[in-house]
């Protein structure tokens, strides 16, 4: 009787789990795709950082043409 | 794996920050240094210095190209991060208690001190990152707290809204652009400041710490409180870590708060909490006082802690970390793969 009251315990804190795991994951998605559709409407780049970091990665090698330009 | 110890600052570290790579550590401290070290070994690569007083807060931009820094000399200052060369100094009549670059590094926000005579406000500059650009004198913006005054404030994603956080407990929402407050809302407890705001990747939801002893995950769109981490002492430190869906806390009552004999010498913690189930489910000892500041490493390595000792400790997470997961967890992740395979 013990052993089934304990099994029973676990499937209501499993249950529960489930249940907080699923409405964070449908939470966070809904989120997620709002914020995509927001972006595409502002015509900005889907990663701010990547799109950053691309930019500097092209001026940098720029700088070092022009650089080894001057060498020349 | 043992953590690594970074003996640089000579008083109570007050904020750490990851550059985006996590290759780099930057801290602060009444000290008034800044210093930049190497996550994977704790070489310290440098300091930069021309505070005249202990600075508060420190933030990268998004392309490690620049630094800014708050201080009790009241000034906000940019810095070159290669040279560690100072790029600019604003000026303000009280000292600057935080500061953060939005997600595309156009514009730095800057939360200033109340003092007799001036309201706390948070204020809001134009930045170029770029080391050879002239940076404007002007404000694009002045937010002034006449209710509470902001301990802590944020860009949220797509700088759509700035969110402070007061020292009356409560969390404001205001336009990223025009400042206008849409909402304030009692979020922790009456008059219990809130110590520290920290934001998720996608800067969609953000971490509270209070000195409530209660940490919350709250939704930028609409301040909803989406989870709650209750401990047992007064935080001064939150954040989220990447990866894994783990929140990490920091905090504890300094010495002189509690008597002698409660003082439990190198036993201040960091807390490891489940971010979804709000569960505690691990403790990190090491610092011989508070922990003032948390900061996860943005590729999910790993993440360190400043204290009130002066000392901050980078730890690298093990195996044991990423193979943890609760039943439901895995149960979700064999589902998902079992129809990527299907």
């Amino acid at each position: 009787e013990d052993a089934e009251r304990i099994s029973s315990a676990d499937v209501a804190v499993v249950e529960a789990r489930r249940g907080m795991l699923q409405e964070w994951v449908d939470w966070h998605e809904g989120m997620e795709e709002e914020l995509a559709e927001e972006r595409a409407a502002l015509g900005l780049p889907e990663n701010p950082v990547e799109a950053l970091l691309r930019e500097k990665t092209a001026a940098v090698v720029a700088d070092g043409e022009a650089k080894e330009q001057v060498v020349e | 794996m043992r953590p690594i110890l970074l003996a640089g600052h000579e008083r109570a570290l007050t904020q750490i920050k990851y550059n985006p790579d996590g290759d780099l550590i930057f801290s602060v401290s009444k000290d008034q240094q800044i210093c930049v070290w190497f996550a994977h070994n704790g070489e310290r690569l440098g300091t930069y210095r021309g505070h005249q007083g202990a600075i508060w807060t420190i933030d990268v931009d998004p392309t490690s190209t620049i630094l800014a820094s708050g201080s009790a000399d009241n000034t906000i200052r940019l810095w070159d991060i290669k040279t560690g060369k100072c790029l600019k100094a604003w000026d303000f009549p009280t000292a600057v208690k935080r500061v953060e670059f939005n997600e595309d590094g156009t514009q730095l926000l800057g939360v200033t001190e109340k003092r007799m005579g001036h309201l706390g406000t948070i204020v809001v500059l134009d930045v170029k990152i770029d080391v050879e650009a002239e940076q404007s004198d002007e404000k694009a913006l002045t937010i002034v707290c006449d209710e509470s005054k902001a301990t802590v404030a944020g860009w949220s994603y797509l700088s759509k809204y700035i969110i402070a956080g007061h020292e009356d407990g409560s969390i404001s929402q205001y336009d990223g652009k025009t400042g206008d407050l849409i909402y304030n809302i009692p979020i922790h407890e009456l008059n219990q400041p809130i110590t520290d705001l920290q934001w998720s990747q996608d800067r969609s939801y953000f971490i509270t710490a209070s000195k409530d002893k209660t940490a919350k995950l709250i939704s930028a769109k609409d301040l909803e409180v989406l989870k709650n981490y209750p401990s047992d002492t007064p935080l001064n430190s939150a954040t989220i870590t990447p990866k894994k869906d783990f929140v990490i806390l920091g905090g504890g009552q300094a010495a002189m708060d509690v008597t002698t004999t409660a003082a439990r010498q190198g036993k201040f913690e960091a807390r490891f909490y489940h971010k979804i189930f709000e569960d505690e489910i691990g403790r990190v000892r090491g610092h011989f006082g508070p922990l003032n500041t948390v900061a996860a490493d943005p590729t999910g390595k790993g993440y360190a802690s400043g204290g009130e000792d002066g000392y901050v400790r980078v730890h690298a997470f093990d195996k044991g970390y990423y193979d943890f997961m609760y039943e439901v967890e895995r149960e979700r992740q064999n589902r998902l793969a079992a129809a990527a395979n299907a």
